[in-house]
């Protein structure tokens, strides 16, 4: 800062005047003063910027917290509304459970064709109203991030054909060609989430159909080498009416139509291509689209998932027929809570015809006392009941059998609450699985199924 | 840090001691110059040997050392002790100020006043151009409403010029004052108080 500036080169070394001398002498005093005047401009520059940049900060500071507080009312109203939409998926499904049982019931009785025709827009009404249900609370749990992918094993043509068996018919009815291909990798198992496969794939067919006047629908199943992994790729490719760029836009942004006269039209919850996106977002993959309008859309579905060998089982047989095969070799008793008196009713009649005794009691400690006087081959527990919950009820059997070294009696929850977290929890308190309600006859029949060629047949010994 | 570095640091920043502003070399210099002629100081400039060769700038900083050498020299040039051309340099430079910073000195009512913002006020406005600059310290506490102790600390030996400071400052203000001076030992730094008690 202060260093001394080079000595100008002597020009010449002639004498110099005295006017000479003082103008050079002015003109290292105007240096001086000018220096001086610089420095303290620069001086008041800098404090300005200083105290720009403090309340910069102050601003920042401010702005941060208030961020911060925005986002725990955030937080709070989403934890809020996840707790909202729990309670709301156990209040409906209850009811719809009731509904949808007795009328699988029903339909196991003698009705006259109109009875049978009526019967048929009660079900499928139902399945519609808790397919929405299903919409919402999967949409919820994704956005709360409490959303389990499963990897399981399965066959993929076998879960592709399923889809197929499910919407060829609609097809056939609207006079569209309906076909699915498999590409030359996307053959055998694979282990990844298949619920979830149906689930993108399933509604990715129901959209095509939905928006196709004439025409066709083509899909093809393959899966490609990515990297280090290999990719499940869906396309579905419809000769239907076509989205705009300006639906484009719209269409995977949840609780919106592309155009609100399509709810109107078509019906649905405008949830659907939301959720498939999401789900192959999960599944480290996307879901894209190409259309041009008045010349269909073709949709792509990709995510990951793991080709594994075909496992060595036996096709599992109808678990209907199977229950009936074990019950023929030895008949059992189960023993069933449910305060609930239509899902009573509803457990009745799907279990009716088989040959087992099946007690119903009204609460949890009326379950510890009926397992007292004689313990069931199979406890169903519900888990809402008064005096005493399923869980606390199924916490006390399982401490008795430990203590008095009992056979274990397998124990299934019956429950509304479907989230994973609860499951979990089901498992972790000494449940042998969960069926979820509203129930289906399958669900509920493969459930028993499994615990009773789970179940010790002797009681355990040593009391583990 | 090598002697190559060292070769290369200009003179104003090697801590031969320690540095003062320029504009204190240049107002020495023209007061010898009124005193003695341009002559005269141009040749004790040449003899006395300074690593800057006697060219010094306001804005700049130089050696202690120098200073005390031309203060020297000028002494044994014009037979005048030593201490007694700093307190006259003091006053000079006193003067120069007022002459080139009138604005601090318009609101102040008297000298006590002056001398109680030497730290807070001038000072401050010294470090916003030269935050390198080494500015001694100058503590007051008010003796009551006529009276002011002033005590100077500074690594530099120059009481006496402070003292002509103070005195210049005085008599600017022509209210006169008795002015006592002591001496605080002390190994470490040059100290210094002032009691100032106004008359009249």
């Amino acid at each position: 800062m202060t260093e001394r500036p080079a000595t100008p080169p002597p020009a010449n070394t002639a004498p110099v005047s005295r006017s000479r001398y003082e103008r050079e002498k002015r003109a290292r005093y105007e240096a001086e003063q000018f220096l001086e005047a610089k420095s303290r401009e620069l001086y008041q520059a800098n404090s300005a910027l200083r105290k720009q940049a403090e309340s910069l900060e102050d601003a920042i500071r401010q702005r941060t917290s208030d961020l911060e507080a925005a986002r725990i009312e955030a937080e709070a109203a989403s934890a809020a509304k996840s707790i909202f939409l729990a309670t709301m998926s156990h209040e409906i499904r209850t009811p719809l459970n009731g509904v949808l049982g007795m009328a699988e019931a029903l339909n196991d009785t003698p009705l006259t064709p109109a009875q049978r025709d009526m019967l048929a827009v009660v079900l499928q009404s139902g399945r519609l109203l808790q397919s929405v249900l299903n919409d919402i609370l999967d949409l919820s749990k994704i956005e709360a991030g409490k959303y389990d992918i499963e990897e399981i094993a399965f066959d993929l043509k076998e879960v592709v054909q399923s889809v197929e068996a499910m919407f060829s018919l609609k097809a056939q009815e609207k006079g569209l060609e309906f076909k699915i291909s498999f590409g030359p990798e996307a053959v055998g198992w694979i282990r990844g989430d298949p619920n979830r496969l149906r689930q993108i794939l399933g509604n990715l067919i129901s959209n095509a159909i939905k928006f196709t006047s004439k025409g066709s629908i083509h899909v093809l199943v393959s899966v490609n080498v990515e990297g280090d992994g290999h990719e499940l790729v869906l396309v579905v490719k419809d000769t239907g009416k076509g989205i705009s760029e300006e639906e484009k836009i719209r269409l995977f942004k949840p609780y919106v139509q592309s155009n609100p006269a399509i709810s109107r039209e078509f019906g649905g919850t405008g949830l659907g291509l939301s959720i498939s996106r999401r789900l192959c977002q999960l599944m480290q993959g996307e879901l894209t689209v190409t259309s041009r309008e008045g010349h269909g859309a073709t949709f792509t579905a990709r995510f990951r998932v793991t080709p594994i060998n075909a496992p060595q089982v036996l096709r599992a047989e109808d678990p209907e027929e199977e229950l009936k095969r074990l019950l023929r070799a030895c008949p059992r008793r189960i023993l069933a809570a449910e305060d609930n008196k239509t899902n009573q009713l509803v457990l009745k009649s799907l279990l009716n015809g088989l040959d087992l005794t099946l007690d119903i009691v009204s609460d949890g400690s009326a379950v510890l006392s009926a397992w007292n006087q004689a313990p069931p081959d199979l406890i169903l527990m519900d888990i809402q009941m008064p005096v005493m919950n399923g869980l606390e009820a199924t916490a006390a059997i399982r401490s008795a059998e430990t203590l008095r070294n009992l056979r274990r009696t397998p124990i299934i929850a019956l429950s509304a609450n479907i989230m994973r977290q609860h499951e979990l929890e089901y498992h972790a308190i000494g449940m042998d699985g969960s069926v979820p309600k509203p129930f289906r006859k399958e669900q509920l029949l493969s459930a028993i199924v499994h615990a009773f060629k789970h179940a010790p047949t002797a009681p355990s010994s040593q009391g583990d | 840090m090598g002697m190559g570095l060292l070769h290369r640091t200009p003179p104003t920043l090697q801590r031969m001691g320690t540095l003062v502003k320029g504009i204190v070399f240049v107002e020495l210099i023209r007061m010898a110059e009124t005193a003695i002629g341009e002559d005269a100081v141009d040749q004790i400039l040449d003899q006395c040997n300074l690593s800057t060769d006697g060219a010094y700038s306001t804005v700049g900083n130089y050696p202690c050392s120098e200073l005390m050498q031309l203060v020297e020299a000028l002494s044994n040039h014009t037979g005048t002790p030593q201490q007694e051309l700093q307190r006259l340099f003091g006053k000079w430079m006193h003067e120069h100020f007022v002459h080139s910073y009138p604005a601090f000195f318009v609101d102040k009512p008297d000298a006590l006043a002056m001398l109680a913002a030497i730290e807070d006020e001038v000072h401050v406005e010294v470090r916003k151009l030269y935050p390198d600059a080494e500015l001694p310290r100058f503590e007051t506490e008010r003796m009551g409403s006529d009276a002011l102790r002033l005590t100077y600390r500074s690594p530099r030996p120059l009481t006496d010029f402070c003292q002509g400071l103070v005195e210049g400052c005085v008599d600017h203000f022509g209210q006169p004052a008795e002015i006592r001076r002591e001496s605080l030992p002390n190994s470490e730094e040059h100290a210094c108080a002032f009691t100032v008690n106004l008359r009249g």
